[in-house]
């Protein structure tokens, strides 16, 4: 009976022995253009992890790291826009669908499908990501849209033209073993 | 007992291999990773929308590279044959200024006021910074000083130095963000004029200032402002009652706007003069007698150095 005990735990800890590589310094950018001003944000302080046994992915950012062109506009992102006091993260959560050995070295281009929670809402996402894996690095690149209104950030009717209905996002991460 | 070991076992398992926990754990790996360096310093950000609150200073500065342009009007009193003056547009005040922030720790501007026809000089100190994580910090602490010349030719036949033309406004401005809403200051003044009307008149006028802001909306806000006088003998010799009396504390109530890259301010207040040593010590109007002027003030910044921002990796 123990020995069943010992081999369950032996499981679960093979389970948290399992390969990831984490990143510390993600480069995110957000970027919304409209005839009347563009709207840039930066970011290297994101974090991800990547599961290469179970192909999962994970991101986490805080949203005060964004640096944008103008102070002003970073001082009402995070004030009035995101309201980064109350919700300071952006947390994506996913799973990557296609059946491929990123133990492997080689390039995948991939779909991860999961959930990304903004501003205290959480919706369903699903984008496409180019994944290079070298020796001892793996490199995700990713483009993808997102909509502010979706996740209940209300742009007032004053601004409306200076602030682009969707915000096109970059991804660039460089793992390493953890 | 050997049932309930494999049901254990089982639903160990079940949970270890469970998508969503696993995904989860990844999360608390980054967390985990988080703690272990130093936490995040947070700043506390947008203590006032403006770098004023009405007349008296507030303890924001603009960030480094931003350039802030204020335009401040008084109308002319509504107890001062308001229609006549056209609602006070006839008799109007103004002050223009401009200030540049080299870093996000100083400012530095001057101004030109119509009210004595004075030019002024300033620069703004921030010393602390209100902020949480890392270290704790309760309060924003902002140093002032002004110097104010002014060039309104003198009635009265005499000469005057150039230092006579001369006066000073020292403050330390003490602020906490208290949450969301609410935000209030303390501001210790001294102000130094080199030239007082009779020689029982005090030099130097020493006052506390309140202030706040309650927001009402994510874009609006409601502010006020005391400027409470510590110095007695600052009298001024009343026409109508052909007495000295003394000068008025400055009370204003207002509401801040803002819209973008401008921050509209619309108040009442008991002071004509825009330049610090007139409206915190020569203020002969009073809430009262309705001496109550509309104003407001109008600020723009202008990007003038961009903030680094991170490189794309590759």
């Amino acid at each position: 009976m123990r020995l069943i005990i010992i081999a369950c735990l032996f499981g679960l800890t093979q389970q948290t022995f399992a390969q990831k590589y984490l990143t510390r310094e993600a480069y995110l950018k957000f970027f919304g253009s409209t005839p009347i001003e563009n709207i840039e944000a930066v970011t290297n302080q994101a974090s991800s992890v990547i599961d290469v046994t179970t192909n999962e992915v994970v991101f986490q950012v805080l949203l005060n790291s964004f640096t944008f062109e103008k102070a002003l506009m970073q001082e009402h992102f995070n004030e009035n826009y995101v309201e980064s006091e109350k919700y300071p993260k952006c947390v994506f959560k996913g799973k990557i669908k296609e059946a491929v050995s990123l133990s492997k070295t080689g390039t995948y281009k991939v779909t991860i499908a999961g959930s990304m929670t903004l501003h205290g809402v959480t919706r369903p996402i699903e984008v496409s990501a180019d994944i290079t894996v070298e020796k001892s690095t793996i490199k995700l690149m990713s483009t993808f849209v997102i909509v502010p209104e979706d996740y209940e950030i209300i742009i007032p009717g004053a601004v409306r033209d200076k602030i682009a209905k969707s915000m096109e996002v970059t991804v660039k991460a460089a793992y390493k073993p953890v | 007992m050997k049932n309930r070991t494999t049901i254990i076992c089982a639903l160990l398992l079940v949970f270890s291999t469970s998508t969503l926990l696993a995904q989860d754990e990844l999360l608390t790996l980054i967390d985990e990773e988080e703690t272990t360096e130093d936490a995040a310093i947070n700043y506390t950000t947008a203590t006032f929308k403006g770098t004023r609150i009405v007349n008296m200073q507030s303890s924001e500065i603009p960030s480094a590279g931003v350039m802030q342009f204020i335009f401040m009007h008084r109308f002319g009193a509504l107890n001062d044959d308001f229609v006549y003056n056209f609602f006070g547009l006839d008799v109007a005040s103004v002050r223009l200024s401009l200030d540049y922030s080299p870093t996000d720790w100083l400012n530095v501007g001057f101004g030109r006021s119509s009210v004595t026809k004075t030019w002024d000089g300033f620069l703004k100190l921030k010393v602390l910074r209100q902020q949480t994580g890392a270290r704790t910090m309760p309060i924003t602490a902002v140093i002032y000083s002004s110097m104010n010349y002014t060039t309104l030719r003198p009635g009265d036949g005499l000469s005057y130095t150039e230092t006579d033309k001369l006066s000073y406004v020292h403050q330390l401005i003490v602020a906490r963000k208290f949450n969301e809403r609410l935000s209030l200051e303390l501001v210790p003044t001294l102000v130094h004029y080199n030239l007082v009307p009779t020689n029982t008149h005090p030099n130097d006028v020493f006052a506390l200032g309140f202030g706040g802001r309650v927001k009402l909306t994510k874009r609006v806000a409601i502010t006020a402002e005391y400027m409470l006088q510590l110095t007695d003998n600052n009298t001024f010799f009343n026409q109508e009652t052909q007495q000295n009396v003394a000068y008025k504390n400055g009370l204003s109530v207002g509401v801040d706007i803002e819209t973008g890259g401008h921050v509209f301010q619309l108040h009442l207040t008991n002071a004509r003069g825009l330049v610090d040593p007139q409206w915190i010590g020569r203020t002969p109007g009073s809430w009262a007698n309705g001496d109550i002027y509309f104003g407001f003030n109008i600020s723009r910044v202008f990007t003038l150095v961009k903030p680094k921002t991170p490189e794309e990796p590759w």
